[in-house]
């Protein structure tokens, strides 16, 4: 099946689909391999319902009409005596056939429409748009009676017509993946390499969209059965003496009063079957985990789940003061443990790591920010002579915003799409410092022109979308400002932004600790942002601080290996005037938090590490300046001033 | 903004006229002549043939549809073969009928739909586990079979309401509210269903945005968060949800005015299509299309008006 012009690398590329674990996928949910039971059930029974139905499908028994089920008719009877059971699985086979086309059609237009529109450029595409623009607006049913009225009840031929109109949806669908596809790398490579247009779409996209075709299948499947029956049951399904699903409820309807029971069996079969289909394509449709909420709801906003060791508060530390603070999945894994530092007034601190470390969940974790599923399990955070660890989310609410002031790290998506700018703003600036409305818009432009935005009238009209992203960060820092805060937590303010930008908003933050006095806590992955801005440095390894300090101290003198290498591999921090020697780097990666050691998390890494590196490593004071590091050879590195070498090269 | 309002308004019109290009060849293309259904079965085809000829059944077709359409847009639908009333007039009489029980079943879907949606994705927990499940079984029911039950319940075991006719408004306006309420009810549960878990899925998402956080962050009432924040940003796909139900629920009228023998536009088509009656079916297929290409206008305008991003560009 290898074409002569496919490239190898390509055809490894796509190997991957679903087609093999389509089946698994299905089997592995409960409520989809219930469903295909069930179809099969329906399917078997009414394709050899010829040889196994207790009556012939006409024989009447008017000496027992409309019964409820008996032994001799275990679904009941309807108005000629006629036995349910018996009608119902003599329709199956019809009614699933006639339904299969609806399916098939749809299928049949959408799929080779989509994979030319996708793959025919931008002008093939916006008119095949148009035409199921169009398409989508034709009342379906009322079409089908039209249909119906021009040739009768010929339900093949109505039901191809049900197909071609839900097809304009379905290829909706599926133009989105068939495009999406399409912009893959290797797609791009087979087109380089001379494969053609149709067979790109064939050999590249189409494997890869069955899934989608097989779930789109499904759904429309479940659709068709129930307009199928909607159409017997007002007298448009297969010519009488034969039975139908529809038919039989349309008769049902008629013995209401007499003979309720007689719409259960038939209705319970349609329903069952619909409903074991939707499980079905459920159980198919690849079911990306929903992302977290960013508020606590239900039962977990009310309930404040209870800290282990809360610790007195400091003497002597005004501002934030963290003591072993911890980070978990609810009911499971830590994420982060043992947490401490200080921010004192004034000052700012910066906590510094690779990704994955846990800085920006413990940044999140001090104002009570943690999305769904994740909480504070142990460890103090005092402000200002209370315990934020254990406030309720509407204590919380009165510390968030008015002491405490958070800056995120995609400005873009952390400001409201749906509203203007000066309505988040002035909101927030009437609610925080409890002024009127007029007065909070002037205060508001006030604060832009404080983050330095030129002209804040044009700002404060605009949405979201209209403005740059640096500016956004400008406005997501004057909204962190609105109620003056005593500290403002900034989780990777910088990240997002061009180079040039980067460095004015730090420059902006730096003049704000100035002018306000407030203290920050700035979160970052950038040794440059530390030495530019902080006053002190919390380094942080695998949910852990493994040093903490003053700048100087840390930066000047490092004491874990882990920061000497983040140093060392620093391109801007040319400390020993040598730039010509290689850049060292870090071999191996973060570990993820199920497979921490027991011992130092960074042993694995480390090229100092020996034995004793596999026992748990405490947190100890530095041997020379303030603050402290987690690393049992600290002092013999630090003694004989070994450097951190590793170029990742040769390891 | 005015180029794509007049873009829309321009597809709008191709869209009718498709349709009745459609509905005109279709009535062509079928196993029976006017004469023959105009006349009856006690004509001869000396008969039928002159009847045809009479109305112009053996001109070009093209000659034919401009000829029906020069009328249509004057609102001469033409009179009906059976009983030969006035189509239009025929349909003007129905419209309220119909409109009483779409209208009525879209306000109850969306306002329990988004109520139950809104709850399963606020509360989560149980709420949203007895939530997801009413609303996965109940878009499994077909409408006329819930709405025998409803009859069974409502009007036969417990005699509150009249199981099936319709009062009109101008004769007894509680008949008529009363005649209304099982059928509204019928398409609605089912609609609500549908828009419950569009509301769901949407406020899921909303919840997970960045924005969010930083609305905590700045201390916003857990409630504003939810209740203008999040619905806000959810409301394009609810409101899209309500159109597409408002449609589905307009074509749903033909099998549950069938049920509860409502003289509205659904009980016409099944009798005019049972009756191969084709000026009517001609007529109704045109209204349906106007009906659904004026919902979809209506759509993208509050849309237009809901999402900043398409309001600005």
């Amino acid at each position: 099946m290898t074409a002569p012009l496919a490239t190898p690398a390509v055809v490894v590329e796509r190997r991957e689909p679903a087609a093999r674990r389509r089946a698994p996928r299905l089997l592995r949910s409960p409520s989809g391999t219930l469903g295909l039971l069930w179809l099969l059930l329906i399917v078997l029974a009414s394709a050899t319902a010829r040889l196994w139905l207790p009556y012939p499908t006409e024989k009447q028994d008017l000496t027992a009409v409309l019964q409820t089920p008996t032994a001799a008719h275990w679904l009941g009877t309807d108005e000629l005596g006629r036995d349910l059971l018996s009608r119902i699985f003599a329709a199956g086979a019809g009614t699933l056939l006639t339904t299969s086309i609806a399916a098939l059609v749809a299928v049949g237009v959408a799929v080779p429409l989509s994979l030319w529109s996708a793959g025919a450029g931008p002008r093939v595409e916006a008119v095949i748009n148009r035409v199921t623009e169009i398409v989508m607006s034709v009342p379906g049913v009322v079409v089908m009676l039209a249909v119906i009225g021009a040739f009768g009840t010929n339900l093949p031929l109505v039901m191809a017509v049900l197909g071609f109109l839900i097809s304009a949806g379905v290829y909706r669908v599926l133009v989105g993946q068939a495009k999406s596809l399409q912009a893959n790398l290797y797609v791009d490579a087979a087109r380089v390499d001379g494969v053609r247009p149709v067979a790109v779409s064939l050999r590249h996209i189409l494997p890869n969209m069955l899934t989608t075709i097989l779930v789109q299948f499904v759904l429309i499947f479940a659709i068709a059965l129930m307009i199928g029956a909607g159409l017997a049951f007002i007298g448009f399904g297969p010519p009488p003496p034969e039975p139908s699903w529809g038919g039989l409820i349309g008769s049902a309807s008629k013995h209401v009063y007499d003979a309720p029971w007689l719409m259960v069996p038939t209705g319970l079969v349609l329903i069952l079957t619909v409903l074991a289909i939707n499980a079905i394509a459920d159980a198919l449709s690849v079911g990306a985990d929903a992302p977290p909420a960013q508020i606590a709801l239900g039962r977990a906003a009310r309930r404040r789940r209870p800290i282990a060791a809360v610790s007195p508060a400091p003497a002597g530390v005004t501002g934030l003061a963290v003591r072993d603070l911890a980070v978990g999945i609810d009911g499971g894994t830590t994420l982060v443990s043992s947490v401490s530092f200080d921010a004192p007034a004034g000052r700012v601190l910066g906590v510094v790591g690779e990704s994955g470390c846990g800085k920006s969940l413990t940044a999140l974790a001090l104002m009570g920010l943690l999305p769904a599923g994740l909480s504070t399990t142990a460890g103090s955070i005092h402000w200002g002579g209370r315990e934020l660890a254990t406030l309720t989310e509407q204590q919380l609410g009165t510390i968030r915003g008015h002491e405490i002031g958070f800056v995120g790290q995609e400005p873009m998506r952390s400001l409201d799409p749906m509203f203007t700018i000066g309505y988040q703003l002035a909101g927030a600036v009437r609610r925080l410092r409890r002024v009127p409305a007029a007065t909070a818009r002037r205060e508001a432009e006030a604060l832009l022109g404080q983050v330095g935005i030129a002209d804040p009238g044009r700002v404060l009209r605009s949405y979201p979308h209209q403005i740059s992203g640096g500016m956004a960060q400008r406005v997501a820092i004057a909204l962190a400002l609105a109620g003056r805060p005593a500290l403002v937590i900034a989780d990777e303010p910088t990240t997002a932004l061009d180079v040039t930008v980067q460095a004015e908003i730090l420059s902006l933050l730096r003049s704000l600790v100035r002018e306000t006095g407030m203290s920050l806590v700035i979160v970052t992955h950038d040794l440059g942002v530390v030495a530019d801005i902080c006053d002190s440095v919390v380094v942080m390894y695998a949910g852990q601080v493994v040093e903490s300090g003053t700048v100087f101290d840390v930066l000047d003198d490092a004491q874990h290996p882990y920061t000497m290498a983040l140093l060392a591999a620093d391109p801007h921090a040319i400390t020993d005037g040598t730039p010509a020697s290689r850049l060292a780097s870090i071999p191996g990666q973060v570990p993820q938090p199920k497979d921490w050691p027991g011992g130092c998390r960074f042993a694995a890494r480390c090229e100092f590490a020996r034995a004793e590196c596999h026992a748990p490593v405490e947190l100890e004071a530095r041997s020379a300046g303030s603050g402290a590091v987690r690393c049992v050879r600290a002092v013999d590195l630090h003694l004989s001033a070994t450097r951190w070498t590793s170029t990742g090269v040769s390891r | 903004m005015v180029v794509f309002v007049l873009k829309r308004l321009g597809l709008a019109v191709v869209t009718i006229v498709v349709v009745s290009v459609i509905a005109f060849l279709l009535v062509h293309a079928g196993t029976t002549t006017p004469g023959v259904i105009a006349l009856g079965m006690g004509a001869t085809p000396a008969e039928i043939a002159a009847y045809n000829q009479k109305i112009g059944w053996n001109d070009p077709l093209a000659l034919q549809y401009l000829a029906w359409l020069g009328k249509a847009v004057h609102g001469d639908l033409g009179v009906s073969l059976t009983d030969g009333r006035s189509i239009l007039n025929d349909i003007l009489t129905r419209l309220p009928v119909t409109g009483a029980l779409a209208t009525g079943a879209t306000i109850v879907s969306t306002v329990l739909g988004v109520a139950l949606g809104v709850t399963a994705a606020v509360r989560r927990g149980l709420a949203d586990r007895v939530v997801s499940a009413f609303t996965g079984i109940v878009v499994a029911i077909p409408a006329f079979w819930l709405g025998i039950v409803l009859i069974f319940l409502l009007a036969v075991q417990t005699p509150l309401l009249p199981a099936t006719g319709f009062v009109p408004f101008e004769i007894s306006p509680s008949g008529w509210a009363a005649s209304l309420v099982l059928p509204v009810l019928t398409l609605g549960i089912g609609g609500a269903a549908f828009v419950g878990r569009q509301t769901r899925a949407s406020m899921i998402d909303a919840l997970s945005q960045e924005h969010i956080r930083t609305l905590r962050a700045t201390g916003t009432p857990t409630w504003r968060i939810l209740y203008v924040h999040a619905l806000r940003y959810a409301s394009l796909p609810i409101v899209a949800s309500v159109a597409l139900q408002f449609i589905a629920l307009f074509g749903g009228s033909v099998i549950i005015e069938t049920l509860f023998a409502m003289p509205g536009l659904g009980l016409d088509i099944q009798g005019a299509v049972g009756s191969s009656d084709s000026p009517v079916v001609q007529g109704l297929v045109v209204i349906a299309t106007i009906v659904v290409v004026i919902v979809n206008l209506v759509l993208e305008l509050v849309s237009g008006i809901l999402d900043p991003k398409l309001r600005t560009s």
